[in-house]
């Protein structure tokens, strides 16, 4: 089944993520195994923009990572290296939102929002 | 309900506010009240995000719906068209497509389908990498379908499609030939994209037969790294005006701009100005509304009176004409618009100001101005 599931994880079902807002605030959420970050964000209201809605066409989704989870990762693809060379504020763990996808390795995982959203 | 709560208890803060400060706070007094308070409950925490605008009421608009409505609606789900009206979720939509009494109504029909390549922080029309394949109907379709609607004046428009090697200006010039060849008297105005800068391909649509070329800038030029798409360049968009403008001198070129993104009056005045350098001849500014969630937010909501000011600014520096106001929309009235305003003209001077045997015809044959 290549969809995660639908609605949000019960208690001690899901992973957690902690999104850090660009004035310090700390949001818990909870997310299936093989959503993306940006997923997780807009399902839990957090103000994250995904202008061209996951198709590598922009850097508004961009996050930036703790280095443990970062390392986690596999490498990005070219196409999300072109459009994270023009994200603000780049960080040696930034990565597209879009294109990062729960899973247990990245249980607890942090990702904090740039100060700054830049499309070019 | 005798005990109940009672209209007052409703009616918010002790604060009685003129009309003018209402309307010039940016939150309203609850929002700012309850931001209080929070902060005062809980010192130490970081202060909450600033509460959502509200919606001033000038930027009220009343809910799609009616006879008029749905019929066009259906009419063009049947025929496979798709509009930017609807992919935009654009404000004007009842009041264009309601028609009115004596209007009648207007669709800005957007070709290549609906999924655009490009991701714009201020636009709702889907993006894709890999859009379907263009319809090798749609052109024979489209200007078979605008020619038995019997309008006087259309607007094209379509995605940006940078997986096509030619942008789909092909395309785009066949659909704009062949409505000339079945309608010739319909005046046809086209609001393209940049073409990533190619100008045979604006070249190719600027010489299609099209009556008004249009393309825009959407921001200022401080802005435009912010809210467009990287591939769309302030300079670039400026330079595809000039350019159809030097194919094609007896063109009407036209541009739109966004305001209430943060930009300031003085990048206001720039832009305006480097447009008239490249001899652009219409304007139209309106204000920024965030269609999903998923977008930009509104830096500020301008006021009309702004508006009315920067509409004063363009005419003096001589745009033939300039719409500018909160609902005002690239293709808003446009007919309407130029129409009433190139008549206008003719009568001052006495002499037909574009070279346009339509226009004058239409003024012979009584069109209401």
């Amino acid at each position: 089944n290549q969809y995660p599931k639908r609605g949000r994880p019960g208690p001690g079902e899901g992973f957690n993520i902690s999104f850090i807002m660009q004035d310090g605030e700390e949001i818990s959420v909870q997310a299936h195994e093989g959503e993306s970050l940006l997923d997780v964000a807009w399902a839990n209201d957090i103000d994250i923009e995904g202008a061209c809605e996951a198709s590598l066409a922009c850097s508004t989704c961009h996050l930036i990572l703790d280095s443990e989870s970062y390392s986690k990762l596999e490498e990005p693809t070219d196409e999300e290296n072109d459009m994270l060379d023009l994200a603000f504020g780049l960080a040696d763990t930034s990565r597209l939102g879009c294109q990062v996808l729960m899973n247990k390795d990245l249980d607890g995982i942090v990702a904090k929002l740039p100060a700054i959203t830049r499309n070019a | 309900f005798a005990n109940g709560p009672s209209f007052e208890d409703f009616v918010s803060g002790n604060k009685k506010l003129s009309a003018e400060e209402a309307l010039d706070l940016k939150e309203t007094v609850v929002d700012q009240q309850e931001a209080a308070e929070a902060a005062a409950a809980n010192p130490g925490k970081p202060a909450k995000r600033p509460p959502k605008m509200r919606l001033p009421e000038w930027l009220k608009t009343p809910i799609a719906s009616g006879k008029n409505y749905t019929r066009i609606k259906k009419n063009l789900r049947e025929l496979n068209l798709h509009t930017v009206c609807e992919e935009a979720k654009c404000p004007n939509i009842s009041d264009c497509w309601g028609g009115g009494e004596h209007q009648t109504a207007t669709a800005t029909i957007m070709l290549m389908g609906d999924e655009c390549t490009r991701g714009c922080r201020f636009c709702s029309v889907k993006t894709s990498k890999t859009p379907k394949p263009l319809d090798i109907h749609e052109p024979e379709n489209t200007a078979e379908a605008i020619s038995r609607w019997g309008l006087d004046y259309v607007v094209l428009t379509s995605v940006d499609r940078d997986d096509l090697a030619d942008g789909g200006s092909t395309h785009f010039a066949e659909t704009i030939i062949k409505l000339k060849q079945k309608a010739p008297q319909i005046l046809v105005e086209c609001l393209t994209g940049d073409f990533q800068g190619n100008m045979e391909c604006v070249a190719r649509v600027a010489t299609s037969g099209l009556d008004v070329y249009a393309h825009n800038i959407e921001t200022v030029e401080a802005l435009s790294s912010y809210i467009r798409d990287p591939r769309a360049k302030f300079r670039q968009s400026i330079a595809v005006l000039a350019h159809a403008k030097k194919v094609k001198p007896t063109l009407l070129t036209k541009t739109s701009m966004m305001l209430g993104c943060g930009e300031t009056e003085a990048e206001v005045i720039h832009a305006i100005d480097e447009l008239r350098k490249a001899d652009v001849d219409v304007l139209t500014l309106g204000q920024y509304m965030r269609p999903t969630k998923k977008h930009m937010r509104v830096h500020e909501y301008v006021k009309p009176e702004v508006f009315e000011k920067y509409q004063k600014m363009a005419e003096e520096r001589g745009f033939k004409y300039v719409a500018s106001g909160p609902l005002v929309r690239s293709s808003y009235k446009a007919g309407e618009f130029y129409i009433s305003n190139i008549l206008k003209k003719e009568k001052q001077l006495g002499v037909p100001v574009v070279g346009n045997d339509a226009v004058v015809r239409l003024a012979d044959a009584g069109i209401r101005v």
